[in-house]
């Protein structure tokens, strides 16, 4: 056998039948670097590439398991048309293999009548689990046809558009961490970061399992203790959804009982210090439009980037130019006071001592006014981190609950200091040989901070004004969702005649989702996609497949050649300190049967409907590819070529495709400026958010214009967080007396891997994969005992079944259900009838999303009883 | 001679099913046989509850009941303590699976495919035809790699290549190996600590695996370059 160290020295396919092939893992977003071992062309083992920073040669279960996803027998391996024209869910599509010329005939044929007709009727769905193709695909044909109607299927709607945006706005980043190596205090809200799934799952769980034995406290808000707060120093069980009041209340103490907030920090890196009328807005300079700051005393007003930062005030009431104005600080200190603890206590059931505890606890692991030295240059020593993920964002108060748990770290000044919460690598200064990539936030002329680099796009800020919606999407109108759940939603119909919309979706590219599953009750989505064509790029055959009209064979993560699974590095790249790698995916076994690549399919449809050139200016956007490296308008590429330009663009003539086939990662070190950059870029964050209420302004304009200001929900649309119930709260139906929420499983990701066996086999050892976690006195109380087939029935009658698991571990009022399960399409065998279906019990409507990011709402209000 | 022996902290062990998952990849083993597994369960009650997650596998007993039953010595103790079963000697009487306290054997009377009848993946068939059938299997800490590893003149527990697979795909690094009988080694030094403590221990059979605790409490030792300490 040959070992890793050697295989990297030769080169690939030098005659030799037994290499260990450097590659990347996808299955899921987290994208850890690996080997394949390749033994007569068989894939034997998959490990992790240890010359990557990208999982330092680990793995997780599934990373290792992904050998039996390659050779599962279930594998579409030819594409396939449909030909009973009928579809609804348990409707047989009588498949019929076709050759690749026929299918890719149809597929144009389809495509070429949408686009004739109107190209944003073309709907385009990917899956995060192949985040990066999706990304480089459908974003980059999207671009090129003239549609902007994508979501990510059930991904982007359950975690994006509160988690991300706010991770964008205040940190530049997709995603927030603890600076595990040197954070001593970390509370996690709904959180799993470092306890095996998602983002950087590997590299995250090296650092936070490091950070325990080094003796960082770990408190965990969660309503089930699982995962994160199984290993957290302490649980604090919370009421489903209501994370931002224990946040809030948090902030309450810190600012007005205990006076512990960074003045310096907020002066200097947030807008605290600009004045606010009466009105909600900025006071702001006649002549350069900047918002104003004045002294402690009142005087000496200036626009706020002339200067006045140490005397500047953040507290006080002031008349200036003739008008009453408070700084942005002094608002926000007066709102907090509505959260006192014991308010609190009552939305979030955490005794009222928690609260003022767990504020005093973070405040004082914070060293406001320390400093410490790394690398030569004095930093900030804040080494105490507030960080929220799905479970907190995943709810209808999504913006603000993101926003609440943050503000904590921008009160103590924590944020991107040493020690304290980390977007994911906001600046990058480049490889020392290229200066590439280069990216880091800069401010709009109000002095806020816009991201260097983003997956999508268009950037989570400065948001469009709000505008009259002409898409089936209706992001318009609703500037700050990322993704828009209307698509499959049970009032898309009503949404769209009161905007007057004629377009409807009538073709679909799906990449690999499970959207009848991912995204809400099946029913409401079935009924939004039986009257689309469907072009489905698959590896299985699914619930999804089942109301495709085409099947394309895609080739699996370990049969592909992409050139930047962990770029942009604000997504699945490791925060602090370490080096920057950048690997490549490339096969490590030839695809079988007709599979094709994804990528490549998408490129010749392209070239087909007659838009490469506008398909390869989308590839030099997306790829951020500069001369003498760009696409040429009219010249069709091989896939490869685009790799080699890619990754020359970024490292040079010297590191192109075969120098990347070879080594499969370039790595460097990082510096301590791009890690720790928040003192060092002239950027500000909002501690007020005067955006959100500008946006309201225009949103409550349009509204009245097309007569439906009484039928909005504005609470999104104002300067200051608050706690915001969420429909369940809202519920007053005594006999449905539990929340049931799900949460990610660190064996499986979504819905995909339930048909691996290997990993099935574990979630079967298991005792919490496959059932429904309620807490032991709660089913005592109904007469249940663990193991009883139970009812789940939510207060829209919706119901699943499963087994009960009664556990000391979950709050009184909670239903815990793990990951995507429960499949019924009979092309998964494995996976079939395992776990439970829990997305049953979600609405998709505008009543369950958030109003302003359109983030929908996970939980529900249910009832259970013996099945 | 070198012992070799393995320390899992369970501190930083988080539940991952890795080290089951690199164990079956590594071994090829058939359905049902998890010479790695984990056990997750819970302790205490609502609201002072914890998760426990328990990796097991063989604990390379220095006293083995398993080997004492062996009617056919197939069950043999290696010089370095590993403890390994000959399949070409073992007649499957199972003996040592009631023997061993820790349910760390398994036995394989055949080779089903993970996809039931729809076959043997080519994984499979390549990794399947390396083990006899009829036979009780066991962890032998990897031997082939430490073995292997050592020709090459690697170190157990340092080199990758010569490392248990499990040790090596730990994501929380939780998994240490190396040789107990050098007072210097990382396992020695971490069996030394106060809290470190083998499985049932009442049993007689003192393991070379060794387990570090979830619960103890540890406190962040102030960083060496604060200049300017505040708080």
């Amino acid at each position: 056998m040959l070992t890793a160290e050697q295989a990297k020295a030769k080169e690939p396919g030098n005659g030799k039948q037994d290499r260990w092939i450097p590659s990347s893992c996808s299955l899921c977003y987290g994208m850890c670097s690996i080997l394949g071992h390749n033994v007569d062309g068989t894939l034997t083992k998959i490990e992790g590439n240890p010359d990557s920073a990208c999982g330092e040669g680990r793995l997780c279960a599934k990373g290792v398991a992904g050998i039996m996803t390659l050779y599962d027998p279930n594998r579409v391996n030819v594409p396939m048309k449909r030909t009973n024209p009928a579809k609804g869910i348990g409707i047989d599509p009588q498949w019929v293999e076709i050759s690749w010329d026929e299918a890719l005939e149809i597929a144009v044929k389809k495509l070429k009548e949408v686009h004739d007709h109107d190209p944003a009727e073309l709907f385009l769905q990917g899956t995060t689990t192949c985040a990066s193709e999706m990304h480089a695909g459908l974003f980059t044909f999207g671009m090129a046809f003239g549609t902007d109607a994508v979501w990510v299927g059930g991904g982007g709607i359950h975690c994006g558009s509160g988690a991300h945006q706010v991770g964008g706005l205040m940190h530049a980043s997709w995603s927030l961490v603890p600076d595990f190596k040197m954070c001593n205090y970390a509370i996690y809200f709904g959180a799993s970061k470092g306890h095996s799934a998602g983002h950087v799952a590997n590299q995250n769980a090296q650092l936070a399992a490091d950070a325990r034995a080094r003796g960082m406290q770990m408190v965990v808000v969660d309503p089930m203790c699982n995962f994160a707060s199984g290993k957290g120093n302490e649980w604090v069980p919370i009421r489903v959804g209501t994370d931002a009041a224990l946040a809030l209340g948090m902030a309450n103490v810190l600012v007005n009982e205990l006076g512990m907030y960074d003045r310096p920090y907020l002066k200097q890196c947030t807008n605290a210090a600009y004045l606010v009328k009466e009105d909600g807005h900025y006071l702001r300079d006649a002549a350069s439009g900047k918002p104003l700051v004045c002294d402690e005393a009142g005087g000496g007003v200036r626009v706020f980037d002339a200067g006045l930062v140490e005397g500047v005030a953040i507290l006080g009431t002031f008349t200036v130019q003739g008008v009453t104005v408070q700084p942005a600080f002094q608002i926000l200190k007066e709102h907090l006071k509505k959260y006192t603890p014991e308010y609190c206590s009552e939305i979030t059931t955490i005794p009222a001592a928690n609260i003022r505890r767990l504020a005093r606890e973070f405040g004082e692991a914070a060293r406001i006014g320390s400093t410490i030295v790394i690398d030569g240059q004095e930093f900030p020593y804040r080494p105490a981190a507030a960080i929220f993920f799905r479970g907190s964002q995943g709810h209808k108060n999504s913006t603000w609950n993101c926003v609440s748990i943050d503000l904590l770290n921008h009160l103590v000044g924590s944020a991107d200091n040493v020690g304290g919460a980390l977007g994911f690598n906001p600046v990058c200064y480049g490889h020392p040989e290229t200066g590439r990539p280069y990216y880091a936030p800069e401010p709009t002329p109000d002095g806020l901070m816009i991201t260097g680099t983003w997956m999508h796009p268009h950037k989570p800020f400065p948001a469009n004004d709000a505008a009259a919606p002409v898409s089936i999407g209706m992001r318009e109108f609703f500037p700050w969702a990322m993704t828009s759940p209307f698509y499959g939603a049970a009032d898309r119909e009503e949404w769209w005649n009161r905007f007057h919309i004629q377009r409807r979706p009538k073709v679909m590219i799906n990449f690999g989702a499970n959207a009848i599953m991912s995204v809400g009750n099946k029913d409401v989505v079935a009924d939004a996609f039986k009257d689309v064509f469907i072009i489905s790029f698959d590896i299985f055959k699914n619930e999804m497949t089942d109301f495709a009209d085409l099947v394309l064979p895609d080739t699996s993560y370990l049969e592909r050649l992409f050139p930047s699974p962990n770029y942009p590095f604000i997504f699945n790249h490791p925060g602090s300190m370490g080096n920057w790698s950048w690997p490549i995916r490339q096969p490590v076994v030839e695809a079988g049967g007709q599979r094709r690549d994804f990528l490549r399919v998408m490129y010749e449809i392209g070239s087909r409907l007659g838009l490469l050139a506008k398909v390869n200016e989308a590839y030099n956007t997306h790829f951020e590819l500069k001369e003498p490296y760009t696409l040429k308008p009219g010249v069709k590429y091989e896939f490869e070529e685009i790799v080699d330009k890619v990754l020359k663009n970024f490292f040079g003539e010297a590191h192109g495709l075969a120098w990347f086939k070879v080594n499969g990662v370039m790595s460097w070190p990082k510096k301590a400026e791009e890690v720790y950059w928040r003192s060092r870029v002239p950027v500000r964050v909002p501690v007020y958010f005067e955006i959100f209420q500008t946006t309201g302004e225009q949103v409550r304009k349009l509204a009245q214009e097309f007569g439906i200001e009484n039928e909005l929900n504005y609470q999104s649309y104002q300067a200051l967080p608050d706690w915001n119930p969420c429909a369940t709260h809202e519920c007053r139906d005594p006999q449905y007396d539990l929340i049931s929420f799900y949460y990610r499983d660190t064996i499986h990701t979504n819905s995909l891997t339930m048909e691996n066996p290997w990993l099935d086999e574990a979630a079967q050892m298991n005792d919490y994969s496959y059932n429904i976690a309620v807490n032991a006195a709660t089913a005592r109380k109904k007469g249940l005992k663990d193991g009883d087939m139970i009812w789940v029935e939510s207060s829209y009658k919706r119901k699943v079944k499963g087994k009960l698991k009664t556990t000391e571990g979950i709050h009184p009022e909670g239903v815990g259900v793990a990951a995507l399960a429960g499949h019924w399409s009979k092309d998964l065998p494995i996976a079939l009838g395992k776990g439970v279906f829990y997305n049953e019990l979600i609405e998709v409507d505008y009543e369950h999303m958030d109003p302003g990011n359109l983030n929908m709402d996970l939980c529900a209000k249910v009832r259970i009883y013996k099945a | 001679m070198p012992r070799w022996g393995m320390v899992i902290d369970l501190l930083k062990c988080i539940g991952c099913y890795g080290c089951q998952m690199s164990c079956k990849a590594e071994n090829a083993t058939p359905p049902g046989v998890t010479l790695a597994r984990v056990e997750v369960t819970e302790i205490g009650s609502y609201p002072n509850v914890t998760r426990v997650n328990l990796p097991l596998l063989c604990m390379q007993c220095n006293e083995p009941p398993c080997e004492r039953v062996c009617p056919t010595k197939a069950t043999q103790i290696r010089e370095d303590g590993i403890v390994f079963v000959e399949e070409e000697k073992c007649i499957g009487c199972k003996y040592c699976m009631i023997a061993c306290p820790y349910g760390a054997r398994y036995f394989v009377e055949d080779t089903h495919a993970y996809f039931g009848e729809q076959g043997l993946t080519p994984y499979e068939k390549a990794g399947y035809a390396e083990h006899g059938k009829g036979v009780v299997q066991k962890c032998d800490y990897c031997r082939h790699r430490i073995d292997a590893g050592l020709a090459q003149g690697l170190t157990p527990g340092v080199d990758r290549e010569a490392t248990p697979a499990c040790v090596t795909n730990c994501m929380a690094k939780a998994r240490y190996f190396g040789d107990l009988e050098d007072p210097n080694s990382e396992v020695s030094q971490l069996v030394a600590r106060a809290q470190a403590f083998q499985l049932s221990p009442e049993f007689g059979t003192d393991p070379n695996t060794h387990y570090l605790p979830a619960g103890r409490l540890v406190v962040a030792a102030e960083p060496a370059n604060v200049v300017h300490k505040k708080g």
